[in-house]
């Protein structure tokens, strides 16, 4: 178990994964009349990779301490890029579409209540078992 | 904190757009000031342009208002002789500001503004999430 990260860590990754989106994504809006910027999003997260590195059969085990530790366990802030198709770019070489950018940000708060809803529910999972009731 | 960070990004763009909106009203207000003496030029449309700054701080990119500019375009003439900057033939030069892309100009800026408040409000709602974890 202890190996395994707790339901907790994962959520929290989303949920730093999500909050890091919203940061971008605000650039992306701010910027939205100046000149040739071109907006950004984040890479599919470490979560995605986590989760598949985590239930993956065939995980590298560290059986040695002199072992390097597995790719997958690597993690830091996610990785920005430029999406390569983009729906439209004005003459000034902007290419910030509000619309595109305000339901990316709606997207990624309903999923970050998704995350913070389930993070308490567990919560209170935790607390049934504790026998203190839901 | 990014959510933290989100705020700062967004009143950032709000700043810029608050300005824009600002000199939209000046060139509003000034769209039949002319000059005093025969000769004399008019008010000249100014313009804003904004240019993306990456702030160390924050580690984010701000938007700021790069230049006030003026306009280049030529001004209008205008047959009125009694006007004390009439020229010899009795044309006054009026300014160069065309109301109509003012207006059309000012629905963007507000728009920009409404966008960056949005993300404002989503963020905010984002963090009193994070917040009622602990309820």
């Amino acid at each position: 178990m202890a190996e395994r990260p707790g339901l907790f860590d994962v959520m929290a990754r989303k949920m730093d994964w999500l909050a890091q989106r919203q940061k971008v994504l605000s650039e992306n809006v701010a910027n939205a009349d100046t000149p040739g910027f071109k907006p950004r999003d984040l890479r599919e997260g470490p979560f995605e990779r986590m989760i598949r590195g985590q239930l993956a059969i065939l995980q590298p085990r560290r059986t040695n301490p002199e072992h390097m530790t597995p790719a997958s366990a690597a993690d830091g802030p996610a990785r920005e890029h430029q999406p390569r198709e983009r729906y439209e770019t004005a003459p000034s070489g902007n290419a910030v579409v509000l619309e595109e950018q305000l339901v990316k940000v709606q997207q990624t708060q309903v999923d970050y209540q998704t995350m913070t809803n389930l993070y308490s529910k567990h919560l209170r999972m935790y607390s049934t078992a504790l026998g203190r009731g839901g | 904190m990014d959510l933290y960070k989100t705020l700062d990004i967004s009143a950032s763009g709000m700043r810029a757009q608050g300005t824009r909106l600002r000199i939209i009203s000046e060139n509003i207000a000034n769209a039949s000031s002319t000059g005093q003496t025969p000769g004399a030029e008019p008010y000249r449309r100014k313009m804003v342009t904004f240019t993306n700054e990456l702030d160390r701080a924050l580690d984010a990119e701000l938007v700021k208002v790069k230049d006030v500019g003026v306009d280049q375009s030529d001004f209008s003439r205008r047959y009125n002789p009694g006007h004390p900057a009439a020229d010899a033939e009795g044309y006054v030069l009026m300014p160069n500001v065309n109301s109509l892309i003012e207006m059309s100009d000012m629905r963007e800026a507000q728009r920009s503004y409404e966008a960056n408040l949005r993300v404002i409000q989503s963020s905010r709602a984002m963090l009193e999430q994070t917040i009622a974890i602990l309820r």
